[in-house]
Formats: structure tokens, C-alpha cells, sequence
């Protein structure tokens, strides 16, 4: 019987000590212009502020003006236009093993998700009215406006999948859009130049805003291949050698010398000379 | 009933240590994704991010950190900075080489050109962007053209890769005057032409064809005046790999090559290989197999050339990477085998050659100069002693090679390219003994 005791005070300590699934903390807001707002679950909508801790199954919802960009645990970041609603649906992750999954749903608006850990092993997906979006990689833009859902990659293998079909993009720099669930995605198309720049200017700050953090004028930033302000960030555009035909041509002119030219008999010996 | 005592043991302990495990585990499990543990595997600096953001020192120190090898939290991490301050043109640099790396051209051009449109940007930094742009433009082409055009001049001291003077042979004949190691000038003209048709497919399916060409003319050693011209083009296939990071592709090709020396025709080759391409992590590999039918034709200066006829297979893998910042290396290892009508002129050739290309630019000065140091090494082993030179000895020839090249930016696509080249050969055949210094420079044309 004291066992029994014991156990249910134990119980009862866990249940009190274990954090329920909804408040466990999954990111953070790392930039915020106004208005945008989080709704975590069971509690009441309230603005977000840069450092505001993103919540496991939690609604966050900008206006016309709003922006924001959320990191995670596992290095992944969204950036969320104006005008757009997510939920937060799934998050786990270990940071000793990297495992876990992740998933988000994209309602209204358009955001872009930069991957880190979870998407590196395929364990994240955004489902959206028309299409679930796997992310292997990955980077990815996703647009919902009037003639569909938009999915755009920019680096990874993104497989877009719904009730009539699947469709996967393996290219950086191509689109599908999809009408509805039960239309199939379309055929991979390039994406624009144009439509690139509308979605960059869209996904972060206006030139009057700050994200919520001010102070930051200039960054001091190593230059890649400077000598003395060394920088990781290298475009490794690669070295095209020019001496492809002078090595051919040495090689001709070698074998040529050595076994084309010839060699001339010695002069005959007579007798007695 | 010691049993029985074993068994009430166990069940009073389990039924502690049943709730304690749940207890610990929860905790774990709890623990694993609140704020308190992002100290797991994290690093401080990615920690500070997430508890603090608005530590600019500490999250431009991470952003520089994770350039290195996490390209896409550092976009991440550049990309919060924006949002701080969408004005900065070095950011949105930053933002445009990491999605370059990537391969993500169009959002690199985007980047890099939203860049060029900030009020800060300096005179370096939209030179450098202006460069990139350029590239990322040619790759989102569906017809991409790329390459070079040299002119210069040479000076070789050994330009026909003689022996010295009075070198005997043990056959007892006499070798050549004309083909002693003297030393010349020479102009010469070379050009490189890549094209790329890319079918905007998934697979990344391509069409590829290449021409390089060379020509020397020498001012005084006409028997080495050489003219190169060689064709390749073939089909590449992309094979998905399941891995972004992972790319793999195979590539059927036809061979076409064609040689004058001495001003006369010499040499027509035609054949077919097939390459793949691939990489482990940062490393592209290049493994290729070729094989050439090879024509060779007398002329009065190597009257005896047609004996090189035969067919030419060549095994190979080039590879290339980074080593640290602007710093890569790219190699060649290879294994040739020759069949030739004239049996002593069959030969095996094993070869490796290393480049390390380092650009490098001044403070303040967004050209890029290139150091090219290199080195590399044949082994020739011949099938038979030729009665002509040596009837007793089968050649053994080590080929020794180093160089360094420079590439002195002039202005845009110019440059200005240097190379000095030293090739020392060793044979157990003194006829086949030989060195070489050359130093050549003229003006290069990169597109």
C-alpha cells in the first residue's frame, strides 16, 4: 500500500512538474514590426515583441503592416509577410540526436521558410488549403493568393502533395502552383525575376522600419579573399584554367621529338679507312 | 519462497521506480524544448540569438560564424538583420553570396541586386556584386555561353622538349639537330568556349559542348609551331539523389581533336567518353573514361609520326574543392593507355597534377586577383626498346611540373594573365632527359 502511495504522489508530481505540450517553447520572435500577434493556445491574442517566446501549437496572425520572423530550436527561421495567419501545429526536437518533426500550417498570407535542422533530415512540412509542402533541404516561399497556392524553391527537394497527384521540385528557382486539394499541382515552372523581388521586398522590413530593434546602422563584415579582413561567406565561383591547349600542345610536341623526327644512320665503316 | 519474496520485491520497487522514470523521462522531455535548455547542443552564440535577439554583436557574430558551413542559418540569421535594417547594402550582399552558394541564383541576383541600389554601398563591394550578378545571370540562362580568349607572348627555353647538344644515342645513330634544346620566343593565341542548353527540367538534364584551342608561333623555331584544336559535346543526364546537397549526373560525350605542326597537318583524333559528376560534401568528383582513335601523319620535319597511330585510352578522376575562404584546389589523377602501330611507341601514363587557385583582393579594391601555384607528375613506361635510340632499354620517363600562374585584373572582363612553368623530365634514355623553363603573359578575355 505505501508503494501505491508513493506512486500516486509521483504522479501527481509529474503532472504538476510536466509542462503541458502547449506551453513548451519552440522558437522565438527575433524581429517583429507591427502589428502582428500570437495567439498561444488557451490564452488570449496579444502583440508580438522581438523575443517573445513562439509556444508549441500557437496562432500567429499579422495585419496589412505586419512582419515577422520567428527562429527555432532547430535553426530553422520563418519569415511571415503582412497579412498572413500560421499555426505552429507541431514542433519536436532534440538538439542532442537532431531529431523531431515539424509542422506548420499557412492559412492566409505568404511566409518563407529557411531551413535548419528538422528540414535536413525531411522531417518538415507546411500544409496549406491546397497542398501539404514537404521540405527536404530546404528553402522554400509559399504564396496564397487569389489564383492559388504558390510554392516556390529556392534550394532542396520540395514535394508538393495533394488529393489528385504529387509533385516534386528538385530545382532551386521553380514554381508550382496549385488551384484547390483536389486539383493536381501543376508543372514546374521558372519562376520570375520580378516575382522574386515583390516576394523579397514583401518578407522583410520596409525601408521605415525596424523590425523592432534599433540601433543597427552598419555591420562590420570580413570581405571574402581581402587580405586582412578575412570572411567565411565565399562565393567559390570557380577557376576556369586557360591552359588546357598549351598543355595538349606540349604533349604533341614532346612525342614528336622524341619518336617523329627521325634519327640519322652513322656513316658507313669501310675497310682500312 | 525465496521466489515469491524476489517477486514482492521487485513488484514494491517497480512500483517506485515506475513513476520515477516517468517523472525523469517527462522532465527530459519537457526540458528538451524550453528556454532553459537551449543549452543542448547548441552553440552559445545560436543560444543568445534565440534569448536574446536584439544582441546585434551577438547575432552578427553567429551570422559570420554559420557562413561557413550552415549556409542556411546564416540566411536566416542575415535575413533578421534586414529586418532591422533593410537599408544596408552589405547584408543584403551577404544574403545574395549565401544564396549563390546554394545555387539559388535568382534570389542571389535579387539580393545582390537590391544591393546595388542601397544609398551605403561602396565602390568595391557593388564592383563585387556587379561580378556576381553576371554569373547568376549567365546560370539562369536556358543557352549559357562562358569562356576566354588569351593572346601573349612566350619565352621557352626548351620549347621542343629536346635533349641537350651532343646527346648520343645508344643505338648509335644521331638524333636530330634540329629537335636540341634551344631557346625561343613564341606568340601565341588560345581560346576556350563552353556551352551549356539546360532542358528546365527537374533532373537538371543538360546539353554540354566545349571547344579549346591553341596556337603558337614561334619567332625563330619553326618545326614547334603548333596549333591545337579539340571538340567535346555530349548530352548530361541528372540522376535525383534523394539529398539536396548531393548531386549526381552522368555525362556521354564525343571527342574530336585535331593538330598542326611545322605549319603542316599532324594529328586527327576521334573518339567518346563518358564522365560522371557527383560530390561528398563540399568536393566535386569527376571521374571520366575516354577512349581516341589516333592519327598521326608524316611530314617532312617527323617523317616518322605515323608510327604514333593507334588508339588512346585514358582513365581519370578531376576533382575540386574548397580548402579554406577564397582558397580551392582542383586535381587530376589518371592512368592513360596507347596502342600505337609502331609497337615500342605504346606507352602506359600515370599522371596527377594540383592546382590551388587563391583569390584575393586589396582593401578597398573589389577586383579579384588570382594565384595559381601548381604542380604535377607523369610517369611514361613504353612497351619496348625502340632499335632507333636505344635497342637495349625500354624508356622510363618522369615528367616533373610545377607553375605558378597569376591573373592581374585589368578592368571587367580583362585580365592580365602571367604564367611561369618549370617541366623537368628524367629517363633512363638520355635522348628523352630534358628541362624546361617557359614565362609567358598577355591579355586574357573572360566571359
Amino acid at each position: 500500500m505505501r508503494a501505491y502511495g508513493i506512486m500516486v504522489v509521483l504522479l501527481a508530481m509529474t503532472a504538476l512538474t510536466m509542462p503541458p505540450a502547449a506551453a513548451q517553447q519552440v522558437g522565438t520572435a527575433t524581429a517583429v514590426n507591427p502589428l502582428s500577434e500570437g495567439t498561444p493556445p488557451g490564452t488570449a491574442t496579444a502583440p508580438l515583441t522581438v523575443g517573445a517566446r513562439i509556444i508549441h501549437k500557437e496562432h500567429i496572425h499579422t495585419t496589412p503592416t505586419g512582419t515577422v520572423q520567428l527562429a527555432f530550436l532547430d535553426k530553422s527561421t520563418l519569415s511571415i509577410a503582412p497579412n498572413t495567419s500560421i499555426v505552429i501545429n507541431d514542433f519536436v526536437y532534440d538538439p542532442n540526436s537532431g531529431k523531431g518533426h515539424m509542422l506548420t500550417t499557412l492559412t492566409q498570407g505568404a511566409l518563407r521558410f529557411v531551413g535548419g535542422a528538422l528540414s535536413h533530415a525531411g522531417e518538415a512540412s507546411i500544409a496549406t488549403p491546397a497542398a501539404a509542402v514537404g521540405i527536404r533541404g530546404g528553402t522554400v516561399t509559399i504564396v496564397i493568393d487569389q489564383h492559388g497556392v504558390h510554392i516556390i524553391n529556392q534550394f532542396g527537394i520540395i514535394t508538393i502533395h495533394n488529393g489528385a497527384g504529387t509533385t516534386v521540385l528538385n530545382r532551386p528557382g521553380f514554381e508550382v502552383t496549385v488551384l484547390s486539394w483536389n486539383t493536381p499541382p501543376g508543372q514546374p515552372e521558372r519562376v520570375t525575376l520580378a516575382e522574386i523581388d515583390h516576394l523579397l521586398a514583401l518578407l522583410t522590413s520596409k525601408p521605415w522600419e525596424y523590425g523592432g530593434v534599433l540601433g543597427l546602422h552598419t555591420v562590420d563584415i570580413g570581405a571574402c579573399g581581402v587580405l586582412g579582413l578575412r570572411s567565411n561567406n565565399c562565393p567559390n565561383t570557380p577557376w576556369v584554367p586557360t591552359d588546357t591547349g598549351l598543355n595538349n600542345a606540349n604533349q604533341i610536341i614532346t612525342q614528336g621529338t622524341q619518336f617523329g623526327t627521325g634519327t640519322t644512320a652513322p656513316p658507313p665503316r669501310y675497310p682500312g679507312r | 519462497m525465496q521466489v515469491e519474496l524476489r517477486r514482492a520485491v521487485w513488484r514494491r520497487f517497480a512500483g517506485v521506480l515506475a513513476p520515477i522514470a516517468l517523472l525523469v523521462l517527462s522532465t527530459l522531455l519537457a526540458s528538451a524544448q524550453t528556454p532553459s535548455d537551449f543549452t543542448g547542443n547548441f552553440s552559445p552564440l545560436y543560444q543568445g540569438l534565440l534569448s536574446r535577439p536584439s544582441d546585434l554583436t551577438n547575432t552578427l557574430q553567429y551570422a559570420a560564424a554559420a557562413s561557413a558551413d550552415d549556409i542556411e542559418s546564416a540566411i536566416g540569421t542575415y535575413e533578421q538583420l534586414l529586418f532591422y535594417n533593410p537599408t544596408l547594402s552589405r547584408v543584403r550582399f551577404e544574403l545574395g553570396v549565401l544564396y549563390f552558394r546554394l545555387g539559388s541564383y535568382e534570389m542571389a541576383r535579387s539580393y545582390l541586386q537590391s544591393a546595388l541600389q542601397m544609398h551605403d554601398i561602396t565602390p568595391d563591394l557593388s564592383e563585387r556584386a556587379q561580378d556576381l550578378i553576371e554569373i547568376a545571370d549567365k546560370k539562369l540562362q536556358v543557352d549559357q555561353f562562358t569562356g576566354y580568349v588569351q593572346t601573349g607572348l612566350a619565352y621557352q627555353t626548351n620549347p621542343g622538349a629536346g635533349p641537350g647538344a651532343q646527346t648520343a644515342l645508344a643505338s648509335g645513330r644521331t638524333f636530330n639537330s634540329n629537335f636540341f634544346s634551344r631557346p625561343d620566343w613564341n606568340w601565341f593565341g588560345a581560346f576556350g568556349l563552353n556551352y551549356v542548353h539546360d532542358f528546365e527540367n527537374q533532373n537538371g538534364d543538360t546539353f554540354e559542348a566545349s571547344a579549346v584551342g591553341y596556337d603558337a608561333q614561334e619567332f625563330r623555331l619553326h618545326q614547334f609551331d603548333v596549333g591545337v584544336l579539340e571538340f567535346r559535346a555530349g548530352p548530361r543526364f541528372g540522376i535525383p539523389t534523394g539529398d539536396p546537397k548531393t548531386s549526381l549526373s552522368i555525362k556521354p560525350y564525343l571527342v574530336a581533336t585535331g593538330a598542326l605542326l611545322a605549319d603542316a597537318p599532324y594529328y586527327g583524333g576521334l573518339g567518346g567518353g563518358l564522365t560522371l559528376h557527383t560530390n561528398l560534401g563540399n568536393v566535386a568528383l569527376d571521374p571520366y573514361a575516354e577512349i581516341v582513335q589516333q592519327s598521326f601523319r608524316n611530314s617532312s620535319f617527323y617523317p616518322l609520326a605515323s608510327g604514333l597511330s593507334g588508339t588512346l585510352s585514358t582513365y581519370g578522376l578531376q576533382a575540386s574543392g574548397p580548402v579554406v575562404s577564397s582558397l580551392s584546389w582542383q586535381s587530376r589523377l589518371g592512368f592513360g593507355h596507347a596502342s600505337d602501330h609502331y609497337g615500342p611507341y605504346s606507352y602506359d601514363v600515370y599522371a596527377a597534377d594540383l592546382w590551388l587557385p587563391w583569390n584575393f583582393s586589396f582593401p578597398g579594391d573589389g577586383r579579384v586577383w588570382t594565384l595559381i601555384p601548381s604542380a604535377g607528375v607523369s610517369r611514361w613506361l613504353y612497351a619496348a626498346p625502340d632499335p632507333n635510340i636505344d635497342p637495349t632499354k625500354t624508356p622510363r620517363t618522369t615528367e616533373w611540373r610545377v607553375g605558378l600562374g597569376l591573373e592581374i585584373p585589368l578592368w571587367r572582363h580583362l585580365v592580365l594573365g602571367t604564367l611561369v612553368q618549370y617541366r623537368a623530365d628524367q629517363s633512363n634514355i638520355p635522348a628523352f632527359t630534358m628541362h624546361d623553363l617557359s614565362v609567358s603573359a598577355g591579355p586574357t578575355f573572360k566571359f
